[in-house]
């Protein structure tokens, strides 16, 4: 970056501008390049896959896009999830990311390339990311007149981790398309708020909607753009160009978010868009009052209009609060009120806080994601405050709320790293574009002519800040320019090298394929998902109904193929909690939940021969916690504790525990594995009991190499009306205890 | 005389109103005085036995508590208000006694035997008697307990686990909390204060609102705290520090997601300093008119960047121990 920064000095005065901008093309291309390029780990280290839980249903839902065409993507009712209830897929999902890659598809074939739409789906996160570099460039050129800034925010666009975690080829999620559309939508709406235009405007709205198809994440847009708007006025900086900008950006949004089914009316019904709504009716008052001011003046009468405005917004808002108590506007959902409130979801919700991407933040995720540029990010900001335009305020309020709701929530850094890109560009091009200027002061005589022009600058900004209230003179010394520059040479270059460790070492993993080192160094791939996933597809009915945790339901539903009770879409909470309790009782209370559901097959992973710690046993507490939610009595999260409130699971294990179906499930024939009594548990380091638990009413169908997922079949009736347990015990040859025949009537067996 | 009979015959029926007072219906009995005194009857074992003997057609909640500063229960004198507040309205919410349901207090010291029989080592203990006679009868005389477990609850959790107990088609008389009149007025006071001191102090105020320096001051400060982690100490409650089992102190916790919160604020300050750094090398360092003046401040803070940076890389390969990259002084 140095080097073409310097370029760019020099090309100054020998050609034209045609040379910079030609190079100032390649560079972003190199920039695309290097961004897409260093999202291939996984590729070239495992193979063209999908990762992790939630793009495996995007996947699922692409296929079905291509093969089933728009309309019927749109009306689709999906029975083969959430069994026995189904889930109106096409109204609850959205739809951008499935119709981006699809239309990609169809180009394609019409350009006479026939891609496999799951390559499409894997690369469509990296060739995002090059056009988001393009966006984070267009977004930096805006605020600052240095074209280095723009292409510094690019380069550190394309390969900063925080943005990498969610955008690594096979990483098929939302996100992947999202942060382009946000930073461009973003870029749209600063250029329309500069020239007061329509168009802009319009534009702005169009990939408004385009990222309201695509993400939920599009209600941070909704309320920063009112919130930039809200706060110009506030400080007194209304402009006609403000008002055109934001009504036909407002307008023309609305009608184009609510045209997603899943949306639908919720911009004018639901607490969160209602910020936007307010701004909308605040600037017509504005412009009004404006519009009158221009025409009558009078200072009683200014006096007067200030005070209608007022009390209109007073008399607004107080509409607004009222109108949610009582119940036309729909609240806050959950998942945003735990944004404020940040207690709320762990009494009230315990699924949105048992998910590990909602958990706070600490230091070393920030400095692990961001590098550097977490520190010059306070220094960009601070920048801002310089000449302070309506751009820049922007940029501060995006600062401080992004980093709000990303030390709330983990997942959203994902939001906060196009600013801090933008932020810590523009103070880092600061100090190149001074350090790198060839040219030298001389003491004297460029003191005085400097002087006059400062004067000048002083009389025209009152009140800029401290540190720039004397005039600029330049850097005298060769000696200082070099060290400066050479130290930043360092700090970019251990900014490349952090990057690309930890995109290789941290967000290069599938997830779905896990990879570990062998002792001669080699690499040793464990691949128990997938084995276990084509086992179902290949030994169970194309109708079997698999019950796990909501974790795997994606997985099941694109890998195996075979209806599942529950998945990663959590909107039935009481449905999740039904397989929590049958997960969490003995088998006695489980069988009937389970013969209810018609489950054929249960599937557990547990990660204790491996130490895979990822597993079951690890999750069960918020299977506990929440079946519990809705089932206090007869599930009890103190039960699992022992006494002194340990969580175990090996002989000091509560009997409760010991009694449930998932212990049973996770450690069933574990300790046929090792010498007697020596069964050990390598995840929670604890030794299992030398009796092992029994299984009555399901039988183990399958067990995975290193044994992550076991598959239990559920029984069916017993053919001579016993119940499991006896029928089991008699198989065993144990004689019954109670010789006493049965008296009464003999009874139908209804089921 | 004639007329003092008539009085006397008139009074009869009064008479027979004020007996009604003491029926033998201990239901009736307890429901009226706890109506009268307006909050959850005060028990000794003698009435507690009384109460809670075991032919009963109503249910007993009851609530064993030691609300006596010596025994230094501090659950207790928190959870007792909200008690009140259930039992008053509940039994309030109930009119015609269709829940049956009797709330009571019994406190350690009146009713030491109790305690002793039921071999209590922690209070407060909720317990729930249901009722052994009538339609809602259970086999089971036992009653149910409540251990306040997980901390202090509110009156209306304590309602939801009542209401679990008691029989399904029975109403549930809702919590409803007495306006806190006084808490009203302060606070309509204050804002009216507020906004009166507002419009008084307005001139001197507005220079100091609209100063450019006071904003970026707050909004660095707020990007400073949340980028190091202070949502997160909010949240999980963490330590300030630690000890580290040695009588030294631990400023930085082990592991790459947790942190104390002098830790946070450690990371605050580097960061602070660095953004400093870069904004004197950036914004300062050009406008100094002496050039020996600048080439010692560009020595100066190019110096301070260097060697800051390098600490915090060194802090994180603490936090983090794969993380290879490193700067020389740390």
């Amino acid at each position: 970056m140095a080097a073409a920064v310097e370029d760019g000095q020099f090309l100054k005065q020998a050609t034209g501008r045609n040379t910079r901008g030609l190079l100032r093309v390649i560079i972003l291309c190199l920039i695309a390049g290097a961004a897409v390029s260093s999202r291939l780990f996984s590729v070239i280290r495992f193979e063209s896959i999908i990762h992790e839980f939630d793009p495996w249903f995007n996947f699922r839902a692409t296929k079905y896009l291509v093969q089933n065409g728009f309309y019927s993507f749109w009306d689709w009712f999906d029975d083969r999830t959430w069994h026995p209830l189904g889930r109106v897929t096409g109204g609850t999902l959205y739809p951008g990311l499935m119709v981006t890659s699809g239309a990609i598809y169809h180009l394609l074939r019409a350009l006479a390339m026939p891609v496999d739409i799951r390559n499409i789906c894997v690369l469509l996160a990296p060739a995002f990311s090059g056009l988001t570099a393009f966006a984070t460039y267009l977004l930096t050129s805006e605020m600052v007149p240095s074209p280095s800034a723009g292409l510094l925010a690019a380069a550190f666009m394309g390969i900063t981790p925080g943005y990498i975690s969610r955008s690594v080829a096979g990483s098929y999620d939302n996100e992947a398309i999202a942060i382009f559309l946000l930073v461009f939508t973003f870029f749209l709406w600063i250029k329309a708020v500069k020239n007061g235009s329509m168009f802009w405007g319009a534009l702005a709205a169009l990939f408004y909607g385009y990222m309201v198809s695509a993400w939920g994440g599009y209600v941070f847009i909704t309320n920063l753009l009112p919130l930039h708007a809200f706060v110009l006025i506030c400080m007194g900086r209304y402009s006609p160009r403000l008002y055109v900008s934001y009504t036909s950006w407002y307008a023309l949004g609305t009608l184009a978010s609510m045209q997603i089914p899943f949306v639908g009316f919720l911009p004018i019904r639901s607490s969160e868009h209602m910020s936007a709504l307010g701004v909308f009716g605040l600037l017509q008052l504005v412009a009004f009052v404006d519009w009158v001011r221009a025409q009558l003046p009078g200072k009683q009468f200014q006096m007067l209009l200030r005070a209608l405005v007022l009390a209109v917004f007073v008399i607004g808002v107080g509409g607004l609060v009222l109108l949610t108590v009582s119940g036309v506007i729909a609240p806050w959902t959950g998942r945003f009120y735990s944004l404020w409130d940040t207690g709320y979801a762990k009494i009230h919700i315990p699924i949105i806080a048992s998910v590990s991407e909602h958990q706070p933040t600490a230091w070393p995720a920030f400095f692990f994601d961001l590098s550097m540029m977490i520190w010059l990010f306070p220094a960009g900001v601070y920048m801002c405050f310089r000449t302070l335009t309506d751009e820049q305020v922007f940029i501060v309020i995006y600062a401080v709320l992004a980093s709000y709701f990303a030390g709330v929530m983990v997942r959203l850094m994902l939001t906060l790293t196009p600013i801090v890109c933008v932020a810590s560009a523009m103070a880092f091009s600061q100090i190149l574009d001074t350090y790198l200027d060839a040219k030298t002061p001389k003491p004297a005589t460029e003191n005085a002519s400097a002087d006059t022009a400062s004067v000048a600058a002083a009389a025209v900004l009152p009140d800029g800040l401290r540190s720039t209230r004397n005039p600029i003179v330049g850097i005298y010394s060769y000696a200082s320019k070099v060290t400066v520059v050479g130290a930043s040479a360092v700090y970019l270059l251990l900014f490349v090298l952090h990057c690309t460790w930890v995109t290789s070492n941290a967000y290069s993993s599938p997830s779905v394929v896990l990879a570990s080192k062998l002792p001669d160094g080699s690499q040793h791939i464990i691949d128990d998902y997938r084995e276990a996933y084509y086992w179902l597809r290949q030994n169970t009915p194309q109708n079997a109904k698999i019950m796990s945790w909501w974790d795997y339901g994606y997985q099941i539903g694109g890998m195996a193929d075979r209806p599942t009770l529950v998945d990663n879409n959590t909107w039935n909470n009481t449905h999740i909690a039904t397989v929590g309790k049958a997960m969490s009782s003995r088998e006695e209370v489980s069988y009937p939940i389970m013969r209810q559901h018609e489950v054929d097959y249960v599937l557990v992973v547990f990660g204790g021969l491996l130490g895979y710690s990822g597993d079951d046993i690890n999750k069960f507490l918020w299977m506990v916690r929440i079946a519990e939610g809705i089932w206090p009595d007869e599930v009890k999260e103190r039960n699992f504790f022992t006494p002194r409130g340990e969580y175990r699971v090996d002989e000091e294990a509560t009997p409760t525990m010991k009694a449930s179906l998932m212990y049973k499930m996770s450690y069933y024939n574990y300790n046929a594995l090792f010498p007697a009594g020596q069964a050990q548990d390598r995840v929670r380091g604890a030794r299992l009991p030398a009796q092992g638990p029994e299984l009555s009413t399901i039988e183990e169908a399958f067990t995975s190499e290193n044994w992550i997922i076991r598959i239990y079949k559920v029984k069916d009736l017993d053919n001579f009306g016993r119940d499991h347990q006896s029928a089991v015990s008699f198989d065993k040859g144990h004689k019954k205890k109670r010789s006493t025949k049965r008296k009464g009537p003999r009874v139908l067996r209804v089921e | 005389m004639r007329w003092l009979q008539l009085l006397t015959a008139s009074l009869l029926p009064f008479t027979a109103l004020a007996a009604k007072k003491s029926t033998g219906d201990r239901f009736q009995d307890a429901r009226a005085k706890s109506l009268s005194v307006g909050h959850p009857l005060q028990l000794d074992d003698a009435s507690y036995a009384q109460l809670t003997k075991a032919p009963r057609d109503y249910g007993v909640a009851v609530l064993l508590t030691a609300l006596e500063a010596r025994f230094g229960c501090a659950l207790c004198r928190a959870f007792q208000p909200e008690w009140d507040v259930l039992g008053k309205s509940w039994t309030k919410g109930d009119k015609d006694a269709k829940t049956r349901l009797i709330f009571a207090t019994l406190d350690f010291v009146d009713g030491k035997n109790t305690f002793q029989s039921m071999m209590l080592q922690t209070a407060p203990v909720l317990l729930y008697f249901h009722p052994t006679l009538g339609p809602n009868a259970k086999v089971d005389t036992q009653p149910v307990r409540f251990d306040f477990t997980t901390g202090p609850q509110s009156a209306e959790q304590i309602h939801a686990w009542i209401s679990r107990q008691a029989p399904a088609d029975a109403p549930k008389p809702s919590v409803s909390r007495p306006i806190n009149w006084v808490k009203v007025i302060t606070v309509t006071v204050a804002v009216l204060g507020g906004i009166t001191a507002l419009a008084v102090t307005s001139p001197y105020l507005i220079p100091i609102v609209q100063n450019r320096n006071l904003w970026a001051a707050i909004s660095l400060i707020a990007v400073l705290l949340f980028t190091s982690g202070y949502m997160f100490n909010h949240i999980r409650k963490t330590p300030y520090v630690s000890g580290d089992g040695k009588g030294g102190i631990n400023y930085f916790a082990s592991g790459f997601s947790n942190q104390y919160g002098l830790e946070s604020q450690i990371v605050a300050a580097i960061y602070g300093v660095l953004a400093f750094a870069t904004i004197s090398l950036a914004l300062k360092v050009p406008r100094i008119k002496d050039p020996r003046a600048q080439s010692f401040a560009v020595i100066l803070w190019t110096g301070v960047l260097f060697g800051m940076y390098s600490f915090l890389l060194s802090v994180f390969r603490m936090k983090n121990g794969g993380y290879p990259f490193w700067l020389p002084p740390f």
